[in-house]
Order: structure tokens, then sequence, then C-alpha cells
């Protein structure tokens, strides 16, 4: 098959970037969309050009580096795929696909599709953690948790950091990222205590790093390759209001 | 320099215990003034680098992701194993220490695998406390499956996604103590070199992958934890920058590289559907739970799998191996899997695969129960494959996968560098010549939560008065300017050979002769392609861009610089051991019906290789001994 | 660190603000409603005892009117009516300028299929809103209460409503107000934190409701008093 990629090129943070259009020949409906990549790098690499610069590592869905956004859509158009499981049999012959980064304030360009996504790291920082140092746990056994709470906490802990719910939010809202991470950590016994705490310093930190507010458009859930729940979000929400209710 | 794994005295269960009681420690006063350099994010390396500075070491980690969430141990689908013995099957610590040796066909350090195995009860503690969601039975008691090779349930699970659960609670530990000030990260950021000072390694020389400027930091001690080099196969199940760039360049600074041949192939990949395929992602080895594996009996059958009846269908390994059937180790498995698609029985366009069927277990179990144990896995399938695998068999093929070889490390995970440590897949103690399943999250865990910070307190005991190490020295510059001449050098060639070309040349080359199934010929043929290949390399690569900013190129050159150079080491590896053991199977040390055939007296030894300028390697030998568990021939009939 | 910021100052924060405040003005609109109501009873209703006195729609509306605006408890209630209004307006303002902010550099193509272009644009919905209180408070709340023009609101509800301009601006202030609704009250649940899954699922499903009863009802009222 044929495709005509639009890819957006930028040098860096500093500069503008400009879309640039590439012609695809030769293409099996069987390979994956990076895979498509790799085959326009070498074609670059042969002619001595500079290859195009994306965010790629373990192409089986579960590492969240891979980033992109195509035709308007984050991660692709299946929904719910990353897009290094996005395969072209999901396009058509002779389509245009437009390729951007992901794009949010507190996501600044490092060259072409590259963006540097450490504002999550950051957010992870304030709290999303348990405090119990190697060496502190007690037996795992003592702590019985019902079969449905370990599903649905993992329902959330799922969430492989990607980013695509910020770069498909209207509001460049990190608040389903998040809120997965408060969820999972409040839904299990073991992170009771730093729960009050926990939710108040995250979304300090998701403010002082830029992102918006949730506006509940449910965007974020509709991309998330994890589908980590909208009601999380929800969930957070309840943390956050009881916690500055409740907390001195 | 002769080897010593310093194995500490005592009977085999107290090793550990002994060795703790009369380790050295550091004050934790003096620990501040302690600087430790971490390599790698990963399960090993984030869990060193974060016990490390709950102890109040500084710690410095380094990885070339832009999240230390993104290390490849996220990937690890099927669980990690713990001798906890929930399920009353009679497990326990010496079961798990005899499977994983013997599973290893008798080629590990008895005295790491036994430690690892008592260590593995700590760790579903930790895990769980850290957060970790393990999969539970209705009365909120963890809950357990059985893997390939042993004949207990002693597989801890989150889902099919273990690995990424346990590698974000230690990502979270590692937050947590960047939030206290212990530890720095240096995300994108790729080792590039090891400083030895004084004959300890001092520092490492890194590039900045988003300003591509070349640092310089020293430390006290160094841990690697970079993982194994798959990946030179190309088509693998690693991720596409994982690499053995860090390992190799300390083996050129003086660490011995042991068992560089042995790698696991792993039988439940995808298989290769195109010339222009760049990753066989993995599916869980779990499945061999559930899953029957068959090929049809008659050569190039074009039947669809539905079609082809009962008696025209081989279940393969249910033939072979009754007492294990489906669930023989992974060596075994795809070795078996080759053995039918070389006689012509494979399946798919390709004919590079075999048939995982569920019928049966979907038939007694039903769908939903199959959908809770393995639904991701048939999500991701049908992702890649666009197949749903409820309705037909999964197709599956042998694919590169661990690399139970690495840096030479002695009961301490010491190199043979003293101040360098490696610690996880990086280096190549416990799993002998083949791996089992859900052992690989469990070594890396427990290497970098809980020995690793016991053992290198016995090497930084002796380094509080050192001070603070200058990154001003000779020795410094020197492997600086080696590291800048290097880059300069492969964006010189200015060639019309795209990096991924030569790499996928190089794949071929060591799937074909330096994977499942070796013989001398193929090695010796094996050495001058790859030879071949690094000339081409070295004249001929097309690296467009420059080193002044992210240049991805320019980063996978370097990396299949070193492969090129490992390949090599690989084939010279297995062409020393002439025995069929684990993962190392030559052609000409084999049973009439096709099983290994190992030679105890000639080689019960790991081969660590000391490189040698002049591109030489010189052989040392760490005999193994088995006092607590009598050797025997592997058999899973 | 401590828990420094204020409720209503994070991001979370300023969404509660609004969440309270347009789930106030939503209660208002119910009781609005309901007097409003008494415009379209039919004549043959009437005469209907009325408080022990016979009355027709006209004396009932304005009696009803007169109560309103004389009640002292009710002004007071008023006041923090419009102080909530006032307050979600600033409030949404000052959420999309730090969205805006939040946004950097725009697509060069937008994909909207994930989600309802008026959870998007609840910013639009609100001005056109905002438009229309501010024209029928002109036409109504200034000539009654604070001119004192007009002393039979009654007249003058039927004499506007004669003016099809001012029916048409009615029709899409009160639809634009049945979408803001259905988002707004499912949206304030979810910030104030309503999380289990079956409530919420109800919610939505009130809110869908709200959205269409309020919007259908408000509707009707100009359309039968044009045609009266």
């Amino acid at each position: 098959m044929k495709l005509t990629l639009k890819i957006w090129r930028q040098e860096n943070a500093k500069t503008k970037g400009k879309l640039v259009t590439y012609k695809l020949s030769d293409l099996s409906t069987d390979m994956s969309f990076l895979e498509m990549l790799d085959v326009l790098n070498e074609e670059l690499a042969v002619k001595g050009e500079r290859t195009v610069e994306f965010d790629h590592d373990c192409r089986e869905g579960i590492c969240g580096q891979c980033s992109l956004v195509i035709n308007g859509q984050a991660h692709g158009p299946e929904g719910h795929y990353t897009t290094c499981q996005t395969h072209l049999r999901s396009f058509k012959d002779g389509d245009s696909l437009t390729i951007e980064p992901f794009r949010a304030n507190s996501f600044p360009v490092i060259r072409d599709l590259k963006v540097d996504r450490t504002s999550m790291d950051h957010i992870i920082q304030a709290g999303g953690y348990i405090s119990s140092f190697t060496g502190m746990a007690p037996e795992a056994n003592t702590i019985p948790i019902h079969h449905n709470i370990a599903e649905s906490a993992f329902d959330s802990a799922a969430c492989i950091g990607c980013g695509a719910c910020i770069a498909t939010c209207k509001n460049s809202s990190a608040a389903l990222f998040m809120s997965a991470k408060i969820a999972h950590l409040a839904k299990l016994p073991q992170g009771q205590v730093e729960r009050a705490e926990r939710v108040v310093w995250m979304v300090n930190a998701h403010d002082d790093e830029g992102f918006g507010s949730c506006t509940n458009t449910g965007a974020c859930a509709m991309v998330c390759p994890q589908e980590v729940p909208l009601l999380d979000i929800t969930r957070m929400n309840y943390e956050y209001n009881k916690s500055k209710c409740t907390v001195e | 320099m002769a080897l010593n794994a310093k194995i500490p005295k005592g009977p085999l269960k107290d090793k550990w215990q002994n060795y703790l009681d009369t380790t050295n420690i550091v004050n934790p006063a003096n620990r501040k003034k302690i600087d430790v350099i971490v390599v790698g994010g990963g399960l090993s390396g984030g869990g060193a680098a974060a016990s490390l500075a709950e102890l109040g070491y500084n710690v410095k980690v380094f990885f070339f992701q832009d999240s230390a969430r993104r290390s490849h141990s996220v990937a690890a689908q099927g669980g990690v194993n713990a001798a906890k013995n929930y399920k009353n099957d009679g497990d326990n610590i010496y079961r798990m220490f005899y499977d994983t040796v013997k599973g290893g066909d008798y080629r590990s350090r008895e005295a790491n695998v036994y430690r690892m195995a008592q260590c593995s009860v700590d760790l579903i503690d930790h895990m769980t406390a850290q957060g970790v969601p393990f999969g539970r039975e209705y009365s909120g008691y963890l809950s357990n499956r059985s893997f390939g090779g042993v004949l207990v349930s002693r597989t801890f699970y989150a889902r099919g996604q273990t690995g990424q659960q346990l590698l974000l609670a230690t990502y979270q530990a590692m937050m947590k103590q960047v939030k206290t000030g212990n530890l720095t990260q240096y995300s994108r950021h790729e080792i590039l070199d090891i400083v030895v000072v004084d004959g300890k390694a001092r520092g490492v020389i890194v590039r900045d992958l988003v300003t591509g400027k070349i640092e310089r930091h020293s430390a006290h001690a160094i841990v690697l934890g970079t993982g194994g080099f798959g990946k030179i196969f190309y088509l693998s199940t690693l991720a596409m920058n994982s690499n053995g760039s860090a390992t190799w360049r300390a083996h050129k600074k003086g660490a011995y590289f042991a068992n560089p041949s042995w790698t696991q192939i792993h039988p439940t990949a995808l298989p290769q559907a195109g010339e222009h395929q760049s990753k066989l992602t993995l599916m869980s080895e779990s499945l061999r739970n559930d899953g029957r594996i068959w090929v049809p009996k008659n050569k190039d059958d074009d039947r669809k799998p539905g079609d082809i009846p009962t008696e025209d269908r081989d279940y393969y390994l249910e033939r072979r191996y009754p007492a294990f059937g489906n669930l023989v180790p992974r060596d075994v498995a795809s070795r078996a899997a080759k053995e039918r698609m070389d006689a012509g029985h494979g399946v798919g366009p390709l004919k590079n695969a075999v048939y995982l069927d569920f019928k049966t277990a979907i038939e007694k179990l039903g769908e939903a129960t199959i959908k809770e144990r393995y639904g991701n896995l048939f999500n991701m399938y049908e992702k890649i494959t666009g197949i749903n695998a409820y309705k037909e068999p999964m197709k599956i093929a042998p694919s590169a996968h661990f690399s139970m070889g690495g840096l030479w490390v002695d009961y301490e995970l010491q190199t043979s560098i003293p101040g360098l440590f490696a610690v996880g897949e990086a280096n190549f103690a416990d799993h002998g010549a083949n791996r089992l399943g859900a052992n690989s999250l469990l070594q890396a865990s427990v290497d970098g939560n809980f020995i690793l910070p016991n053992t290198i307190s016995n090497f930084l005991s002796n380094e509080i008065r050192t001070g603070k190490i200058a990154t001003d020295t000779p020795e410094f510059d020197k492997a600086e300017k080696e590291v800048q001449a290097q880059l300069e050098k492969i964006l010189a060639i200015k060639g019309n050979m795209p990096v991924d070309r030569i790499h996928r040349r190089l794949g071929k080359v060591m799937f074909k002769e330096v994977a499942m199934s070796r013989n001398e010929k193929g090695l010796k043929w094996a050495i001058e392609e790859i030879k071949k290949l690094r000339d081409e390399f070295w004249t001929n690569v097309a690296v467009p861009g420059d080193d002044k900013g992210p240049n991805s190129e320019l980063e996978k050159a370097g990396r299949l610089a070193d492969y090129l150079e490992i390949a090599e080491l690989m084939a010279i590896d297995a062409l020393s051991r002439n025995e069929s053991c684990g993962a190392h199977f030559r052609e000409e040390y084999q049973t009439k019906d096709g099983e290994a055939v190992r030679d105890d007296k000639n080689f019960m030894y790991s081969a660590a290789w000391e490189w040698m300028k002049g591109e030489e390697w010189n052989l040392h030998k760490e005999q193994l001994e088995f006092n607590d568990i009598e050797v025997k021939t592997r058999s899973y009939k | 660190m401590a828990i420094k910021k204020g409720l209503f100052k994070t991001s979370i924060g300023r969404k509660n603000l609004m969440a309270f405040t347009g789930l106030f003005i939503s209660f208002f609109l119910i009781i609005h409603l309901v007097g409003n109501l008494i415009l379209i009873i039919p004549d043959s209703y009437f005469p209907i005892e009325f408080w022990g006195n016979v009355a027709n729609a006209h004396d009932m509306y304005n009696a009803y009117s007169h109560f309103l605006v004389h009640f002292w408890p009710i002004t007071l209630v008023a006041w923090v009516l419009y102080a909530a209004l006032i307050v979600h307006v600033i409030d949404a303002l000052l959420i999309t300028l730090n969205n805006n902010k939040a946004k950097g550099d725009k697509y060069q193509v937008t994909d909207n299929s994930t989600s309802s272009w008026y959870s998007r644009n609840m910013g639009i919905l609100g001005t056109i809103i905002g438009i229309f209180i501010f024209i029928h408070m002109a036409q109504f709340w200034l000539q009654y209460k604070v001119l004192e023009n007009e002393h039979d609101l009654y007249n003058l509800v039927l004499a506007t409503f004669k003016e099809w301009w001012v029916l048409v601006v009615y029709e899409i202030g009160i639809i634009a107000l049945g979408f803001h609704l259905v988002h707004g009250i499912e949206s304030a649940h979810r910030t104030l934190g309503v999380y289990p899954k079956r409530i919420m699922g109800i919610i939505k499903y009130i809110a869908l409701c709200f959205g269409i009863v309020m919007a259908v009802l408000y509707a009707i009222i100009p359309i039968i008093l044009y045609f009266k």
C-alpha cells in the first residue's frame, strides 16, 4: 500500500516546527505504524538526510514510551491502542496521515516527534508511592484484600504513563494519569496511611507543572491504551475534597 | 587474575546468613559521603538505586528512557516465583533451588541460586507492601499459578502485567527517594564508558541524548543493571533500545564476560510476519498452563486449524514429554518447535509457527475463566495480528528472549573490576544454561533490593576516607576522548547502509547459527560473517545528522558497533563448549532421539572471558561444585 | 510539604466552586420554572381558588411576582443567586484562561470523536446563556423590580413574547441551557467526587433527563405565549 505522511519536524523547543510531506510505497498492511517510520528513516538515512526522531521502546504496548498523534488522534485511530500496536491495516491504501507530537505546554518538544514528559514523573514524585522501605514489609498474607478490590486497584495501576490522556485533553489536564495512581493506592489497604496527604501533594504538583483543570469531557478515557476508568478522576476528586475537609 | 567467587563458608542454607552476619557495613553518618552510580532504572537497577538511597548513600541513576518506568522489566508478563508454599503443595526453598538448578541444566552457581530462593519469600512481602495488586483468591489471600519446568504453583502474578506492576512499585520507591534528595535521576542519558582509576571503577562517561553533550560522573562504586543483550538477534522480545553496550564497555575495561552464548529462545512469541518486522511480541509462558501446542501431522497441511481433526494433529510436547507436557522448560519447548518446523510441519504463511490452542481449556473452564486469566494477552494478540484467539488457535514461534550470560560476578555481585557491580540480567550467575519462567523478575528484584545493598557495603566500608572522586584526572580525559573519537568516527563514515539493515543481517546470522541449535561448522561460518559485517559497518554505515542533539541513528550505531563484537564472543563461547546444556544445544552432542548430552567431566564450569587488546579473548574457568544436589541428566519425560 | 493551597485555589478546587455554584443555579431553575408555568395554565382552568380567593392567570401570576419581590427572605436568596452567577462566570474565565495556558501549541489536525461537542464547549454554551440572561433580566427584572416602570408583570410578559425575535432569542438561550445542564450536572457530581459506579450511572441519567425536561418546559412557555 501507499501512504502520504505529513510529519511534524521541529529542531528543538525554541524553534518553530512545520509539517513536511513524505511519500511511502510498497508498504504491507501487516507492518506496524512504527515499522513504517523505520522504513522512512532508512530511506532518509540512505539519502543522508536527518531522520525523523520519535520515541519508542518496547513496541508491545506496555512501556508507554511511544507517543504520536495521528490525524488528530492520540495513538492513532483504533482507540485503546498504543501507537506501536497500531498496524497499517487500520488505514486505507493512499491515505494521507498527519503525524504530530503529543502537545501540551508541559510537554516541550525535544525534536520532531519526541517530547519531554518528565512533568509526569514530578507528579509521582510528589506522593505517588507508599513509603515502605526495603526490609519493612510484613508477611504478605497478613492483610487479606478482597479479590474485587485487588482487581479494581489493578485497573487503575495498569496506567502505562504514556501521556495520551494529556495529549488528547482539550485542557491538557493530567487528571486521568494522576488519578490512576491516587485511586490505585487509595483502594489498597497498604496505601491508607499516606492517603490524605498523597492526593493533595500530587494535585499541587500537577498544578505547579502547568497542567490544566479537568472538565470531565471523558476524551482521555477513550484513548487510554489500558482503559483506565474515567471514574478514577471522580475518585481522586473525592479523595481530594475529603482530605481538604478533614485533614489538619 | 584467578576467579574467586567468594562463596561464604558453611552449609548451603546458612551461607547468606553467615555472610550477612560477618560482612562489613557502613555507618549511617558515613553513607552521605559516599556516591554510588547506578546504570539502568529497571527492576534490578531501580531497586538498587531506591534501596541504596533509602540507606542514605548519594545515588545517581542513569537510563536512556525518558522515565525509569519504561525500563524493559515492564514487559515481563507471567509472574514472579517465590517459595511461599501458600498452596500447600510441598514447595519450599530447597525445592525452588532444586528446580532452578535443574532447569539451568546444572550450570549455575549453587550458593547464588539458593540465596535467590531464600530472598524470594521476602520479595513478595516487599512488593505487596509497595502496593503491587497481585492476583487474589476470593478469600483475599494471594493467588498462584504454575509455570514451566516445575511441579508446584509458586508463581505470583498481577494479571499478565506482573513485570509492569513490580517495576512501577520500584519506580515509585525511586521517585520517593528523588523527593528526599538522596537520589538524582538522569533520564535520556546513555552510558558510553566506564572509567577505571587505580584498578577500581570510579566513574562513567555518559551522553545526554537531548543535548548531545558528553558528561563525566564519578562515584565510589558503580552498579550496572542494564539488562540483557538479546536484541543482538534484531528480532527478539526485547525493547528496541535494549542493548549490551554498558556491559560490553565494562568488559573492554576489564570485567569478565561469562557464558555469553547462553541466550534463551522463548517458545511462545509471535512469529515474524514480514521483512520489516522490528519486534517479536512475547506471549506469556503462563498461556502454556491452559493452551495445548500442536502442529499438523501431515507436512504442508494447508487446512484451517479448525478443519484439522484430532487424529491429524501432533501434540508433540505431550507426546515427547508426558510428565511435563506443555509445561516443559523453555529451551526444551523451543527446540521441539524448531524440530517440528524444520521437519516441514510449521504453520502460517511463512511456515514459521506452531499452534497454541485453547479450545480444550475453553470447553472445560468456559470462556469467562480463560478471559479472566489471560484476557489482556488475548487482547494483545488481537491488536497485533487481528485474530480472535478465543475462536482459533494462536500462532506462536520461538524468539530470542533472555541472556543467561552476562558480566561475571562473584557472590557479592561484584565483577572482576573492583567497585563495579552487576545486577539482574546484566550478570550471569543464577540461571545457569537456561532460565525458568518467572525467575527473571525474581532475580532482578532480589539482586537490586535485597542482595546488592548488603554486599556493596562490604566494598564501600573501605571507601569512607576516600573523599570525592575527581573527574578531571587523566583517566577521565582519556575515556572521554575515546568516546568522542568513536562518535566522530561513526559520523564520518557517511556510507549508504542504514544501521537497522546491518543489524537485521547480523540478527539473521545469529538466529541461524548461534541460537537454538549450533554446530562447529555453522559457528565458524558465523564468526566469519560477523567479521564481514563489522567491516561493512565501519566502512559503509549511514548515520546522518550530528552529535550535537538527539540522533537516534547515532545511538543505534553505537549499540550495533558493540553487538558486532559481542556476537563474535558469543560464537566463540558456543564453539568452545563441546557439549549440549540448557539453551546451548550443539548438534554434535545429542542422543538418538534428539535430547541434549551434557559433558559434566569437561564442561562443568562457567566460561568467563577476558578481553585482551587486539580483540582476542582469554578464557577463565569457574568450576562449579554441586554439594547439595545430585547432578542428573535433566529429563522432563 | 504541607497541605498548602486553599480548597478553591487548585485545579480541583476551582472546579469545586464551579460545581457548587452550578448546582445552586440549577436548583433555582426548578423554582423559576414552577412560577413561570402559571403563565401557560389554560384559560379553561380558571377561575380557580387561590389562597381563598378566586383568581385567573393574570392575578395569580402578578400575586406570585409581587410576593417574590417583596418577601425579604427571598430577596436574600436572590442576592446569593446573583453572587453564585457572578462567581460561576468569573471562575469559568479563570479556569479557561489557565487551561488555554496549559495547552501550548495547537494541533494541525484535530479529531474530536472522543468526546461530545457540548462537553467541550461549555464555555461557548455558557456565553450564550450569559447573553440570554442579560437580555432576560433587562426585559423583566430591570423593568419590574429595579426601575419599577411596570407593575403588571403578566401584561409585560405577554406583550414581550409577541415579538418574533424575542421568541428566537429565548429558544436559542434555552437550547444552550439544556446542553449546558446535561454536561454540567454530571460534571459537577464528578467534580465533587461521587465515585461509586452505580450512583454515577444514575446521576448521568438524571443529568440527561434534567437537561431535557428543563429545556423542553422552558422552551414551550414562550411558544405558547407567542400564539396566545
